[in-house]
This record gives structure tokens, sequence and C-alpha cells, in this order.
């Protein structure tokens, strides 16, 4: 029977969803507020019981999984909330996180067909509303990408769970652990509409107009919290999968995603295309190392992901300050007028290309090391390949940024994206000294 | 023995000095300045104050604590000889180049730093024994020298910069792999180099993995053809970021190469030698026949660096004592004689405004301790006897002979060529008329303290080898046969 506490984050996100929701109209601030408060609340709540028993119901698991990457998706959707400005057009921007924070704690936990459905249609559906509510021509097209792409993954989920029930005649998740033909399909079924989510290829084509037009916030979710969530799901699941269709399955959209994450990366001069199909890439080492069938592959992927996202959201911070389609043009010289922007856009994407002192040193050292672990020879060529593609789009953004012709104009940064800044570059930074204080706890409470 | 800290201290020293002179600016005129070689002379007495207690033979120091033990990561830093005077030279060259960049004051705080922090992490690079923590600081090097040449540099500093970046950042992959292949191969996750010694890897895989170290290690020394962002990154840079290339990154990359592939990978070292010495030899003459060729000062003594690094590798695939030791010596008296050049050179550059040899000339009328300046470290460019190059050099040909006739041959024909560049660059600048130059200013007071410096040390090693050759006596040794650990 699952406790009290167990569904105390799930109750202050979906409470304070409510809230936010009702304050929205007439106190947009205060909406913003509670929506912070709730989603410290369940974080809170979450790292307070990180090392209680573990609890299972029937459709959600309260384990060690379930709480840490509900906890970093928590977190950051902290992140994403610092998106939404005050006076912007989306006053719901608020709810709507809460409402997908919420789908991507169900999705952390879900050991059941249904919540699993649940928290990944929960998610996108948020994110849809998030996507198109400035009602821009961009954000339309944004939303409507990620909405039919989503709708398309959503179908295939439900087949792929659909004939897990046939097979087996159960909607428990553990229907995908036995073998043949029927589960083989319908696995792969599952895995296609996971991918969606993680914008592996092909189903990325919703990232870069995500990253680009689409107001930040959502791109911001869409890119971190969300994949968190997935990622979880994923974790959760390569244990039960047969390992041939995921091998292949995860492999091939991996090692795909890498490469043309990469490639077409490399040509990107607006930012946020570049942020957008460079996550393409990131995703694809992650799916790559669950592929990999290693067995320190699940602490590896979730470790990614989570050195991921601040850089990310420190990224995409910048990027959205520098205003709407922002080019590589208009980093020029900003550590000079803007130290703190400039510093932590300068650390965020050291931190992707995976140099030291920086977390994506040890993102690509983990990713790597499984892959090795897992004999995944070529997926690590590919890997390798893609770093030293990811090692130059990446340093060509740093170099400007520390260009010497200071441009007098310098972008506004509101308090909360200074926090934001400041917290995920001393995420970063931290990490890029001390990886074992997150891998750690990691490997000790997953399965 | 109780729990030192002194080898953490060369490190953490520079690190923390360069965060300090970050923010030193706003407590007083060249505050940072102060404070950068205040950190620097600091590590430099706690470094001879290592030299000066007895250690345990094999290393003068030895330190080991755990970093992150769940990803196998454990500082183990051990300095010998050769980590020793590389150590020097790394300190003694950041002090060098805080004083030649004194005059800059464009974002002052962020210069010191980025100075301090390549000191630091090329100190990691020369202590490190953990594979992992290796890696570590040699990928972090790149990051604040992309900064001295991106920022304060010259010219087209920016493609300058982000090539050196680019092919250092893309050669350090292989070593990763490598390196990260060697944690996870073992019984337990384990970056320890002495233990990595001691397994038995198969003999294909150890040359698998010595291609990936070496790609590193060849594209930082530079060799012919991985020594392409070397040019511009040299002559683009300001004089500071020059010396801490020329003097300390290219010395990391021969100091790889000398102590971890014997080390790690004895039999896959055996297998690809021959092919180390065909690059080197190749190599030798390459860079050097290209300096001879050069019109900027700068640029020709860039492509000296790849004669003289090419011949420490060499020196090093030879594998013999003689070769060995020769490799060693001529990585330190390298290290003072082209950062000296470049500080030569860029302090002519700062009075004339042009490094180009047709319109240099007539130093030793205007400006005669420049002219003298020059005259001491161009006879060690063209390794000139009395000089540490000259040691070293003449080493690693009496090693190569005993190697292969061949080889040795060509690196006394590279030797040959460095004296047509050497004395052509010594004719255009010392001599003839003051051209578009004119009268020049000699050296102040604060550049002739780290020439002197600089100029002692070359004749020092040159005159008395034993003191050098000694120091490295014990690596080279290690070099010939695989290292048990202490």
């Amino acid at each position: 029977m699952p406790s009290f506490p167990a569904l105390l984050p799930l109750l202050f996100l979906g409470f304070g969803a409510v809230a936010a929701m009702l304050a929205a109209p007439r106190l947009p601030r205060l909406s913003r507020v509670l929506a912070a408060l709730a989603l410290m609340a369940a974080a809170a709540t979450l790292a307070a019981r990180l090392w209680a028993p573990a609890g299972q119901s029937a459709l959600l698991s309260d384990d060690g999984l379930a709480r840490s990457a509900g906890m970093m998706v928590c977190l950051a959707a902290l992140g994403s909330l610092a998106f939404l400005r005050p006076g912007g057009p989306s006053k719901e921007g608020p709810a709507l996180i809460l409402l997908a924070s919420l789908g991507g704690l169900m999705l952390a936990g879900a050991t059941h067909a249904a919540s699993l459905f649940l928290g990944l249609e929960l998610v996108t559906l948020a994110l849809v509303a998030l996507f198109v509510l400035p009602l821009t021509r961009a954000a339309l097209e944004a939303g409507y990408k990620f909405l039919i792409l989503g709708a398309a993954g959503a179908a295939t989920l439900l087949m792929g769970l659909a004939l897990a029930h046939a097979a087996s005649g159960t909607a428990d998740l553990q229907a995908f652990a036995g073998r043949g033909m029927m589960l083989g399909l319908a696995t792969a079924l599952l895995m296609a509409g996971l991918c969606f989510k993680l914008a592996l290829v092909p189903f990325h084509m919703w990232t870069p107009d995500a990253f680009d037009g689409a107001p930040r916030a959502a791109a911001a979710f869409a890119g971190a919290a969300s994949k968190i969530a997935v990622v979880a799901a994923l974790v959760r699941l390569h244990t039960l999968a047969p390992p041939e269709v995921w091998a292949i399955g995860l492999g091939l959209a991996g090692g795909a995603s890498i490469l043309l994450g990469n490639l077409v990366a490399l040509r990107q001069d607006g930012i946020g295309r570049m942020l957008g199909y460079s996550s393409v890439a990131h995703a694809g080492y992650v799916a790559s190392t669950l592929a990999s069938g290693a067995p320190m592959a699940a602490e590896a992927a979730l470790f990614y992901i989570a050195v991921y996202a601040p850089a990310l959201l420190a990224a995409l911070c910048v990027t959205a300050a520098l205003g709407p389609e922002a080019r590589i043009a208009d980093l020029r010289g900003l550590v000079w007028r803007r130290p703190l922007a400039g510093g932590a856009m300068a650390l965020a994407l050291i931190s992707l290309a995976g140099l030291p002192v920086s977390a994506g040193f040890f993102g690509k050292y983990i990713v790597f090391t499984a892959l090795i672990e897992g004999g995944a020879w070529t997926l690590l060529a590919m890997a390798i390949a893609g770093s030293a593609l990811g090692a130059y789009y990446y340093l060509r953004f740093v170099a400007l940024i520390f260009r010497r012709a200071p441009d007098p104009a310098a972008p506004f940064l509101p308090a909360a994206d200074r926090l934001l800044l400041l917290l995920a570059s001393a995420a970063t930074a931290v990490l890029g000294l001390r990886p074992d204080l997150l891998l750690d706890p990691l490997r000790r409470l997953l399965p | 023995m109780g729990y030192d800290m002194e080898l953490t201290a060369l490190i953490l020293l520079p690190f923390f000095g360069g965060i300090a002179a970050l923010f030193a600016g706003r407590f007083g005129r060249d505050a940072e300045r102060w404070v950068s070689i205040a950190a620097l002379a600091l590590a430099l007495v706690i470094l001879i104050l290592a030299f000066l207690t007895p250690g345990d033979g094999r290393w003068i120091a030895f330190e080991r604590f755990d970093w992150a033990p769940s990803l196998g990561m454990q500082v183990i830093l051990a300095m010998d000889g050769l980590s020793g005077a590389l150590l020097v030279v790394s300190l003694a060259l950041g002090i060098v180049s805080v004083i030649v960049s004194w005059k800059i004051t464009e974002h002052s705080g962020l210069l010191n730093a980025a100075l301090l922090w390549t000191v630091a992490a090329s100190n990691g690079v020369f202590l490190s024994f953990d594979l992992l923590v290796f890696a570590f600081f040699w990928e972090l090097m790149l990051v604040p020298a992309f900064l001295l040449i991106s920022v304060w540099g010259h010219g087209d500093r920016e493609a300058a910069a982000l090539k050196f970046l680019v092919f250092n950042a893309v050669a350090g992959l292989g070593l990763l792999a490598a390196v990260f292949y060697l944690g996870a191969s073992g019984e337990v996750v384990t970056f320890d180099a002495f233990e990595v010694a001691e397994r038995d890897i198969p003999h294909g895989v150890q040359v698998l993995l010595l291609l990936g170290f070496a790609a590193a290690f060849l594209v930082k020394l530079p060799v012919p053809p991985l020594h392409a962002w070397l040019p511009d990154a040299h002559t683009q840079a300001p004089t500071a970021g020059s010396i801490l290339l020329a003097g300390l990154l290219l010395k990391t990359g021969a100091y790889g190469l000398f102590r971890f592939p014997p080390m790690l990978f004895p039999e896959g070292f055996a297998t690809l030698a021959p092919w180390g010495m065909v690059l080197g030899a190749f190599g030798s003459i390459y860079g050097a026949l290209l300096a001879c060729g050069q019109t900027d000062a700068k640029r020709l003594v860039a492509y000296t660096s790849v004669a003289h690094m090419s011949i420490v590798l060499m020196g090093i695939c030879g594998g013999v004592y003689f070769s060995l030791m020769g490799a060693g010596v001529e990585m330190v008296a390298h290290a003072f004689s082209a950062s000296a050049l470049f500080l030569l050179i860029g302090a002519l550059y700062d009075r004339t405004g042009t490094r180009d040899l047709r319109e240099l000339g007539g130093l030793q009328q205007s400006a005669p301790r420049f002219a003298a300046a020059f005259a001491v470290f161009f006879s060690a460019a063209l390794a000139m006897p009395g000089t540490a190059n000259f040691l070293g050099e003449a080493l690693v040909i009496t090693g190569m002979f005993q190697v292969n006739w061949i080889f040795a041959s060509i690196t006394l024909i590279s030797l040959v060529v460095s004296v047509v560049y050497a004395t052509r660059l010594f004719k255009r600048v010392v001599f003839g008329k003051a051209r578009r130059s004119g009268v020049v200013e000699d050296l102040t007071a604060r550049e002739m303290g780290p020439i002197v410096l600089l100029a002692i040390a070359t004749l020092l090693f040159g005159m008395l080898p034993q003191l050098l050759m000694g120091a490295l006596e014990g690596a080279v040794t290690a070099a010939l046969a695989p290292v048990a650990g202490p």
C-alpha cells in the first residue's frame, strides 16, 4: 500500500496547479510564487524520503529511481519557471508547468501501462498549451509540430501497450519481461513512443522549432525536466524488455541521433537551433548508453541527463535574454557586457562540449565508460566522432563570448534569471569537481 | 612521513591564485599582478623545499588520496626529477609571463587568472599518475590557453584560438577513450597508472590504446602533419601566451610521451616506436626548412619549435639511455630558449610594431642589451655548445646512432638547417641597417629580469650538465624499463 507521505509530492503539485490556476488571472505574480513553492515542497519531500524503504502500488512505484528522478524533474521545472515573465502572455504558465511536472513524476514512477500513458500525456498536453500560449506564428508552429508528433508518439505507445497486454494478459509493465514475436514488436512500439519525448532521430523534428521560436519556458521544460522523466521511465523499462530489441532499437536511434544532431548543429548560426539539434545529439548519448546493456547503464543515463539539464537551462536562459531568434553574433563580447550571463553561457557550453572543469566532462566519462563496459564499439566510435564535432561548434560560440569588441547593448536579466544562472553554473562547476556527489547517491538508489 | 600536501599545493596555489587575481584588481593598481607573482613564487618555494627534503629513492615526493572513489578517481601525485624540472619550468615561465604582460591593462584580472590556470593545469599534468585525473588536467589546460590567444592575441586571433582548441580537444578524445577503456577494463575500476602498468594487456589492444594516447600527445607536441594549429596559435597569441604555449603546453605533450607509453604499453610502444622515429625525423627537417622560409619572426620561432620537438619525439622513441636523456634535457632547454625568443620578439614588436624580418635590423647599434640577449638565445636555438640545447641534441644524436644511423644523420641535417635559420634571423634583426624599425629603445629593467633568468638557466644547464642529467636519471631509467609502483 502506498503511504501518504509517498503521495505528498504528487498532491503538492496537483493542488499547487489548481491554486496557481486560480491565482493566475488576477495575481500572476502570486501564481508564480505558488508554483515555485509547490515545486520546492515536492522536491523537499522527495529529498527527505530519498532513503526511505521502497513502496509499490498497482500504478506507481515509490523507490529510489522514482524519488531521485522526481526530485530532479522538480528542480529542472523550477528552472523552467524562471523563464516565464510576470507580464508575459502566458498567465497560466505556472499552472501548466506544475501539471507537466506532475506528469513527469508519474512517468518516473510508472509501473503500469495506465500510469505510464497518463504521465506521458499529462506532460505532452501541458507542454502543448505552454507552447502555443503566446499565439504567435512561431509559437503555434512549434506547438502544432509538438502536438502532431506527440499524438503520433502517444498512438505508437498505446499500440505497444495494447500488444503487450494482448500477449501477456496484464497491463502491468512487468508484461514486457517475457519473450516472443508479439512482445518484441510491443517493446519496439513502446520505445518509439518514448523516443519522441527524448527527441531521438527520427522523432526529433519538433526540437529545433521548440528551441528557437517557441516560448522558452516550454522549450526549457521539454529539454530538461521532461527528458529526465522519460529517461527514468526508460531506465525502469530497460531491465524488463528483451535486451536485443532494446539494443537494436535504442542503439539505432541513439547512434543516428548522435550523428545527425551533431552534424546539423555544426551548421547552425542561431543559438536556439544549435541548442535544439545539440539536444538531439545529447539524447542520443543517453539512448546509446541504455542500448549498450552495460550494468552501469542506468546510473550513467540518469547522471548524463542530470548534468545536461543545468547546462541546457543556463544556455537557454542566456539565449532568451538575448532576444527572440538570437544568433551567434549576438554573443559577441557578452562576457564583458554581462559577466554573469557571459560566464554562465561559456561554462554551460564548455559543459555541453564535455571539457573540464564542468559536469559535462564527467558526463562524457560516464557515457564512454558505459559504452566500453557494454562492448558497444560502434556506438563508442559514433560518440567519439560526435564529441569531436561538438567540441568544434560549442567552442565556436564560446570564442565569440570572449571577443574583445564591447557592444554597448547589454541584455536585461531579471532577478529570477540571475538566480537560475548562478544555481545552474554552481551545479555544473561543483559536479565538475565532485561528480561523486551525484553519482554515489544515484548508484545506491537505482535498482 | 606525515600527511604531505606539497604537491597538491603546487596545483592548488596557482589555481586559487588565479581566482584571487580575477578579483584583486579592485583593491589597488597592479594588485592582480602581485597576487599572481606571489602565488607562483610561493609555489616555487614549496617546490624547492620539496627538492630539499629526502624522498624515497624513485620519487622526490608522493601523495595519494581519494577524489571520487566511486568513479575510481584518486589523486596520485608523484614527482621525480623529470616532473620536478618541468615544474620549475612551469612556475618560472608563469612568473615570466606575468611580468611580460605587465603593460596589458585590458581585462588584466582575467588575463592573470588565465596565465595562472594554465600553469596550474600543466602542473597537474606533470604530477598526476591517476590517468583520469591526468586526462582531466590535460583537457583543463586548453580552456585558459584558448582564452589567452582569443582575448589578448593579435590579428586573426579568434580563428587561431579556435583552431588550437579544436585540434587539441579532438585529439584529446583519443586519450580520453583510451583512459576510460583502461579504467573500465580492470577487475575494479581504477585509473592508477601503477596498477594499470602491471596489467597484462594483449599486444593488439596495447597498440590501439597507445594510438589513442599518442593522438593527444603528438598534436600537442606537435609533430607534422598534426602541427597545423601551432604556427597560427603562436603567432597570434600575446607574448605571454606564446611563452606558455612554447614553454609549457608543448612540453606536456613531450612529457606524456616520455612517461606513459613505455610505462603502460611497453610492447605496443616497441611496435610503434619506429613510426614515431619516422615522424620525428620528418618533422625535424620539415620544421627547420619551413622556419628558413618565414618572414614573420614569431612564425619562424614557432616552426623551430616544431623541429625541436620532433627531435624530442625521436629521442623518446629511440628508447635508449642517451636518446631519452637527450629528449629530457632538450624539453627543459627548449622551454627556456623558445620562451626567451618569444619574449624578445614580443618586446621588439611592442617597440617597432612589426615582426617582419625585412623591416627589422640594426639592433646592435641602438640596443646593445637587446642584441646580446638575442645572441644568447640564437646560439641556443642553433644548439651552440655551452647551451643546454646543445647538450640535449647531442645526446639525442648520440643515442640515435645506437639505434639507427639514418635517423641520426637526419637529425644532424636538421641541426645544419637550424644554423641557417638562426643566423638568418640573427643577421636580419641584429645586424645591418635599421630599416623601417628605426632606433629601438633598449630592454628595460623589467624585461631584463626574465631574460637574465632564462639565460642563466640555459647556460647553467649547458655548462653543468650533471645538474639536469642527475635529476632526469630516474625518469630515464624508468622509461627504459617499466616502473613498479612505490
